[in-house]
């Protein structure tokens, strides 16, 4: 079990559905994972995002969750594939290079929360202040 | 007890500062009977509702420019502290001593500048070690901190806002100027800086790169290594300098060691005109085809490189006519520290440090 991955189409349906269970009428908007397209999530954290979510929704003034979805290492690799095509739709030529995305850290997203309840790995709790 | 520390607020310099950025003196940490991070922690809790770069400073050690320079003050840790938070992984580094190593002036020539009589037993920083960049930082990332939306890179020489994507540079020797309340000279970095900063030296444990090996960019290299475009990317950030006449000293003491710019040195715009206009050596075949792209792209022709200037200038003269020699940055303005810095003390709390 702990091993299982879900695809990544059921575990955006799964938080949607988690943040409706108590009021069909709540918004979820999730946000990060806009440019993948197909994947696998680690189905444990799966389930404990969408018992987080559920968690969320208990208290009757939510109307509204986000999902904000951050990569852990703010400083983001990425390889690059420069493709060039002929009229023929061949491509000629793949230039791969690495390219880094430096992207804000968790806390920026922190700043407006009344309560903040760090569940990550212990060697990934933020320090707080 | 009060912690002492400047700042560089947003704003600063007729409105060029994008962010705040905090300079600290180890010795005012020390005298508050703190350590480097409970210096952090304080700067953060002074940063409640907003958010700056932190560069912790020794004000008795030399490191080294990204061209081999050696600078009379080194970055012992660095943060990016955002609305009182410092992340846990990302948001502090510290910055070890580097040991001077069996080797080090055959394997790092530039070093030789270590023996001048003003740098001579002073202790060496420069990029952190392994045990300071942590674990969870993987080999592609630099020596940068993170916190919220601030990063302070290059261990303390260039600092973003990521969300509103502005960035500022601020040289070793402009640092050593606002520390020392000196004088500073600010504006757009331009294109020779920007091709300058790639123009590196190959180091252990460099400011930006290398670690337990020597980096893979010797000098004559350039890390920029993007041709044309080199001369464009930092051209567009404000950058504060030490004003030419003082880092023209610098230069000239270490090309009176007799190091050569292209083999020793980085063959950056301002080392490369120096040593023309001073008659000292460039290695011009050292110097790969890469990196003369980029030299070429801001007017510094192999041709004329090649050519000795028929009666060079002495150090006076050199430092009389360091405006003109030294290429880029024409146009920036001259401040008193006292004019872009705020001087400030902080009451410490201990409890909000524990």
């Amino acid at each position: 079990m702990r091993c299982m991955h879900t695809k990544l189409p059921d575990f955006l349906a799964k938080m949607q559905a988690a943040a409706k269970r108590i009021r069909p009428e709540t918004k979820i908007v999730i946000k990060g994972l806009e440019n993948v397209d197909t994947a696998k999530v680690a189905s444990l954290r799966c389930g404990r995002i969408e018992e987080e979510i559920y968690e969320v929704t208990q208290d009757p003034d939510i109307t509204e969750v986000e999902l904000r979805i951050v990569p852990f290492n703010p400083e983001v690799i990425y390889s690059t594939i420069a493709k060039g095509y002929d009229a023929s739709g061949k491509c000629k030529i793949a230039i791969l290079d690495d390219l880094a995305a430096d992207i804000p850290t968790v806390e920026y997203y922190l700043t407006d929360a009344e309560v903040i309840d760090d569940r990550r790995s212990a060697g990934h709790k933020q320090t707080q202040l | 007890m009060k912690l002492k520390y400047r700042v560089i607020p947003k704003g600063a310099a007729d409105g060029a500062m994008p962010l705040d950025w905090v300079f600290i003196d180890e010795k005012d940490i020390k005298k508050a009977a703190l350590t480097n991070f409970e210096a952090v922690k304080v700067i953060a809790n002074e940063y409640k509702n907003s958010y700056a770069a932190v560069d912790i400073v020794d004000l008795d050690a030399v490191s080294v420019t990204s061209d081999g320079i050696m600078n009379p003050i080194a970055v012992t840790a660095i943060a990016s502290v955002d609305h009182g938070m410092v992340n846990k992984t990302y948001g502090y580094m510290p910055i070890s001593e580097t040991p001077e190593y069996e080797g080090i002036f055959e394997d790092e020539p530039h070093m030789r500048q270590w023996h001048l009589d003003q740098f001579k037993g002073k202790p060496l920083f420069r990029g952190p070690n392994a045990k300071d960049r942590g674990t969870e930082r993987a080999g592609h990332n630099e020596n940068m901190t993170l916190t919220g939306r601030i990063a302070n890179n290059n261990c303390g020489s260039e600092a973003f806002n990521m969300v509103e994507m502005t960035e500022a540079l601020v040289f070793m020797s402009a640092a050593n100027e606002l520390m020392r309340d000196g004088e500073v000279t600010v504006c757009v970095a331009g294109p020779e800086v920007s091709v300058g900063i790639g123009m590196v030296v190959s180091e252990r444990w460099g400011r930006i790169f290398g670690s337990a090996n020597l980096g893979g960019y010797k000098a004559g290299m350039s890390a920029h290594n993007s041709g044309e475009y080199a001369k464009t990317v930092k051209s567009d950030y404000p950058a504060f300098a030490a004003p030419k006449e003082k880092f023209m000293k610098l230069m000239l003491d270490a090309l009176d060691t007799g190091l050569i710019v292209g083999r020793h040195l980085g063959p950056s715009p301002a080392l490369m005109c120096t040593a023309h206009a001073y008659g000292t050596p460039i290695d011009i075949d050292h110097i790969s085809d890469r990196a003369w792209i980029e030299l070429e792209s801001v007017g510094i022709s192999k041709e004329e490189m090649s050519k000795p200037v028929a009666k060079p200038y002495t150090r006076e003269e050199m430092i009389a006519h360091a405006e003109e020699i030294i290429p880029g940055m024409k146009n920036a303005k001259r401040y008193k520290a006292s004019e872009v810095v705020d001087i400030k003390e902080v009451e410490v709390d201990p409890t909000t440090i524990a």
